[in-house]
């Protein structure tokens, strides 16, 4: 064995790195630190400077980047914690242990806050339902997502899909938790000082997902089958007990930190808490309860067991916290300390195996400024003339809506308890999410989660703008103004530059309409090395956004069941651009035009305007233009009456490819009694934001008169019954064959 | 249905005003519906939640029990079947064997089966998924403490939330429970399978119920309805109805 090979598979670089900061080898056991530590999973080495341009700058901010979650203040007192993390490599592997483990894992992110965790939210990316292993993958990670959040009681209130093969290899599985948390209660994940001790509780650790965290910052290549056992195993039943035990010591004021033993597990947690104080922390792997007493103590150093916290307190306290684990039927001990010399030392009663100064294992982490290409994603125009026109605005339609990524998702949610802990308002199948803050001021926290893979592919710059709009505009839908936002940046392998150069551009969108829009960015998270056989995904970020809604009783729900309501569409009407749009997927990428850019100052008008119309209570109900275009949007909004239909009569002459299909961002369509239409115009003058008359929602009816651009009169009539049962059978019908 | 034969000692105070009767709120490790069942009970005014544990061995001072829903114990080994062999059950037994009220709701509904306090067998839905979602129930009796404002023939609107909720009773037993009057909730389009589209069941004296779909999530000005007020509304007037005509 030549000195630079790495036990732990860290590159010989990185060996080489090791020993110079060392002076010396590493014994086994430092190895393994370093691999987890160093993994791109814990160092964000390639990410980290790209990441400096998001800012979480802001006077709600009460917690941002480097905690375990993210936390804004909504009102005096109450604050939300909340953060979005992926668990795409372990799901792909163990579909339900690893959707499972994901979720236990963001919600005890939330919990080592303080908070307590009230709505769960998700966003899933697969390859086509076509092949029957994304059928099974798809049915698993679901059962996943219900298996741990249902029994830990926290509702699963927002998601959404996409199915395309480009994901066919790298599945993504997101995961966003929130929770509400008192500010006396509020913990951080930093020590104090030192002489703290530091308690274990939770399950015992065992051997599964031992180097989860190397794992996931690696490809996948074709013998991949024997990555199973670094899977963790999820036990939500301990885990519920974990939540209830770790809130009560933190109502306690009983811990100085908490942190989830979450990737690279007790490593991870112990080196982070000590080191963010510049302290550092001696362990006593002897003491750490085990499944299997003959672990090595590397592996239980990197052991990834589900369902483990590690409180830092001050020794009086520590009685205490360790009768609060055992009346939850929970294992707890204390496993060391933390020390003035900022060391990671690891000992096994009197022998010590590690001795690591703690910044060599953070600071002094490997950061690469990785090499990238710029991506070129204007549109090409030497490509042929698009042929999206030949077809019919009804055949588009059909096709648009037999496919699962335009169908109706009740399979989907129907797995999911997204009512326990009655705070939901306005649950899935919404634009946002509404959950109610039980307090006395009747305010209520929205939640948006949006990914748009297409429009990314086509245009990371873009489409990271495009998804931040988007969020902002399905809160604005449901009456709420964004609070911050958390991310999830999938992407494929950060060694090739081309990946690198997307990844960079998606940031650049992001940061620029977070900015723009004034939203902090206060968690996230970063996937790389999604890739298979050196083939990485399409750049995929994903945001969760939260929102204030002020006064519940003026939220507006995304359905209404009521003929005779007016429609209509406020908004930025100027680009009705089809690039990147879920039309412009159907057909393969057809469509020549460029991704739209966001109005940024439109969309800013169009929030005040709904905020002032669900204050006034004028509006019913209310759709942010969606995947697929108005024509779906609407679609979607009577979707729950069964004979509910629409009859559309245009007032003006119209480009019709566009007017239907095009997603550009900053519009939302109406439904309102028809007495109120003259104060909504007056509104949208006010805040100038263009408003459209469309119809009225009608029982029976599908139609849509219009006049194109050369002035001919054109009438598109649909069978309501035969839209509405295709829309709802696209995705169940794939799923409810399974055997 | 027999008349209980001991009413809790409650006395009406000098100011000639009952005071609130007790509803005992049983939490095991892993109950997820506790708090939303709690804050029901405490929406009703003359109703009082308390907390009971798991490991109590005697009820005292209560004048009725809601084991409300979840994962108790995990679901692990069979759904209610560990909750069903704790102290607080042995005490919710004798409770019951006094005529007072007993209601278990989702994970609380298959605890009583699995205690025997009920009849039949709660199995994995048919669709053998979790299903959430609407689904309305028709009362079939007013002769439970919990359907006293619930004629037969009321159609509510409540949510399920479950995935073992699927009904079972062999046909003699069925043909006994639905001749004795003690199914009280049917399933106006049976979500799960059950037989004879069953939701809710009794006890043969009435006292006891049990019943898959969710009242406490239908109490609040923000849902969908309030028909889940009517189960504690009726529990207090039965309550009130006993205070003053014990026998």
């Amino acid at each position: 064995m030549t000195s630079t090979t790495s036990r732990f598979r860290i590159p010989p670089s990185e060996m080489e790195m090791i020993q110079s900061l060392l002076g010396r080898e590493p014994s086994l056991t430092e190895e393994a630190v370093f691999s987890a530590m160093w993994s791109e999973h814990c160092s964000y080495k390639s990410s980290r400077i790209h990441l400096r341009s998001f800012s979480a700058l802001h006077p709600r901010v009460k917690a941002g980047p480097g905690e375990n979650a993210g936390i804004v203040q909504v009102q005096d007192g109450i604050s939300v914690a909340f953060k979005m993390e992926s668990h795409n490599h372990p799901s792909f592997l163990e579909p339900f242990q690893g959707s499972a483990t994901g979720v236990g894992g963001i919600l005890r992110d939330v919990i080592a806050m303080g908070a307590r965790p009230v709505a769960l939210a998700n966003s899933l990316v697969f390859g086509s339902l076509r092949h029957p292993r994304h059928r099974t993958l798809f049915q698993r990670v679901v059962e996943g997502i219900a298996g741990y959040g249902n029994p830990a009681g926290i509702p699963t209130i927002a998601g959404e899909t996409w199915f395309d093969d480009r994901y066919q290899s790298n599945i993504l599985v997101n995961v966003m938790a929130v929770g509400i948390v008192k500010d006396q209660s509020i913990m951080s994940a930093k020590a104090s000082r030192e002489g703290l001790l530091a308690i274990y509780i939770g399950n015992m650790t065992g051997r599964d997902g031992v180097s989860g965290a190397a794992m996931a910052s690696r490809g996948f290549t074709r013998d991949g089958d024997d990555l199973r056992p670094q899977v963790q195993i999820a036990d939500p039943y301990a885990g519920k007990n974990l939540m209830e035990a770790t809130l009560e010591i933190a109502r306690r004021g009983l811990a100085d930190s908490i942190q989830d033993m979450g990737a690279a597990g007790l490593t991870s947690s112990s080196t982070e808490m000590a080191g963010r104080a510049g302290l550092g922390m001696e362990l006593d792997v002897s003491l750490v309860p085990l499944r299997d007493p003959t672990m090595e103590p590397w592996e239980i150093l990197l052991s990834e067991s589900q369902e483990r916290m590690l409180v830092l307190a001050t020794p009086q306290n520590a009685e205490t916290i360790l009768e609060i684990a055992s009346s939850w039927h929970l294992s707890s001990a204390v496993i060391g300390k933390t020390i003035s010399d900022a060391r990671f030392v690891v000992r096994k009663k009197d022998h010590t195996l590690a001795s690591i100064p703690i910044s060599h294992l953070t600071d002094n982490a490997p950061l690469y400024q990785r090499p990238s290409v710029p991506t070129n994603r204007t549109p090409n125009s030497e490509a042929a003339p698009s042929m999206a026109g030949a077809h019919s605005l009804s055949d588009l339609f059909h096709r648009m809506i037999d496919h699962p990524n335009g169908g109706d998702p009740r399979w989907i949610y129907r797995h999911f308890d997204f009512e326990v802990q009655t705070r939901t308002v306005l649950g899935p199948g919404h634009d946002s999410a509404v959950i109610d803050l039980k307090s006395p001021s009747g305010s209520g926290i929205a939640i948006s989660i949006v990914s748009q893979p297409h429009a990314c592919a086509r245009d990371p710059y873009r489409g990271g703008a495009l998804i931040v709009s988007k969020a902002v505009t399905e809160l604005a839908a449901v009456g709420a103004f964004p609070l911050a936002l958390t991310d999830c940046l999938n992407f494929g392998n950060p060694e090739n530059p081309v990946v690198m150069g997307e990844f960079q551009e998606a940031i650049r969108g992001i940061a620029e309409a977070s900015i723009a829009f004034d939203i902090p960015v206060v968690s996230g998270n970063v996937s790389l090395y999604n890739e298979t056989d050196q083939t990485s995904i399409p750049p995929t970020p994903m945001i969760g956004v939260t929102g204030l809604l002020p006064a519940l009783r003026n939220r507006i729900s995304g359905h209404t069941k009521a003929p005779g309501l007016k429609l209509a569409i406020v908004g930025y009407m100027e680009n009705m651009s089809l690039g990147g749009s879920y039309l412009d997927w159907i057909l393969e990428g057809d469509v020549q035009e460029a991704v739209p850019s966001v109005p940024y100052e439109k969309i800013r008008g169009l929030s005040s305007f709904m905020m002032a119309s669900s204050a006034r209570g004028s509006v019913t109900a209310t759709r942010a233009v969606g995947r697929g275009g108005i024509v779906r949007t609407l679609l979607m909004m009577v979707a729950s009456a069964p004979s509910l239909g629409f009859y559309l009569d245009l007032p003006k002459s119209i480009e019709p490819l566009g007017f239907f299909f095009s997603e550009s961002p900053g519009r939302i369509v109406l439904a309102y009694s028809a007495e109120e239409e003259s104060r909504i115009s007056e509104m949208a003058k006010e805040w100038n934001v263009t408003f459209l008359p469309l119809g009225y929602t009608a029982p029976g009816v599908w139609t849509i008169r219009f006049r194109n651009m050369e002035g001919n009169l054109k009438e598109w009539t649909e069978n309501l019954g035969v839209i509405k049962s295709r829309f709802q059978r696209a995705l169940s019908q794939f799923m409810e064959e399974l055997p | 249905m027999k008349t209980p034969s001991k009413f809790h000692e409650q006395e009406i105070s000098e100011t000639g005003i009952i005071p609130p009767f007790k509803v005992g709120i049983v939490r095991f490790p892993g109950t997820n519906c506790d708090t939303d069942t709690f804050e029901a009970v405490e929406s009703i005014s003359g109703l009082e939640p308390v907390w009971l544990s798991y490991h109590q061995e005697t009820i005292r001072d209560i004048d009725a029990v809601i084991l409300p829903g979840g994962f108790s114990y995990g679901d692990y080994l069979r759904t209610g079947a560990m909750a069903a062999q704790t102290p607080v059950v042995s005490a919710i037994r004798k409770f019951a064997d006094d005529g007072k009220p007993v209601m278990g709701i989702c994970n609380g509904f298959q605890i009583l089966v699995e205690s025997k306090m009920l009849p039949g067998a709660l199995l994995m839905n048919a669709s053998r998924t979790f299903i959430c979602e609407e689904s309305p129930v028709v009362s079939q009796t007013s002769k439970t403490p919990f359907n006293t404002l619930l004629p037969e023939g009321t159609r509510i609107s409540l949510p399920i939330a479950h995935q073992e909720g699927r009904y079972y009773l062999p046909e003699k037993e069925l043909r006994e429970i639905e001749a004795s009057g003690q199914v009280i909730f049917r399933y106006v389009n049976n979500p799960n399978g059950s037989v004879h589209d069953i939701a809710g069941v009794s006890n043969r004296r009435g006292n006891v119920v049990g019943l898959m779909p969710h009242p406490e999530r239908r109490v609040r000005d923000s849902s969908p309805s309030r028909d889940g007020l009517l189960l504690f509304e009726s529990l207090l007037i039965s309550l009130r109805n006993r205070f003053f005509h014990p026998d």
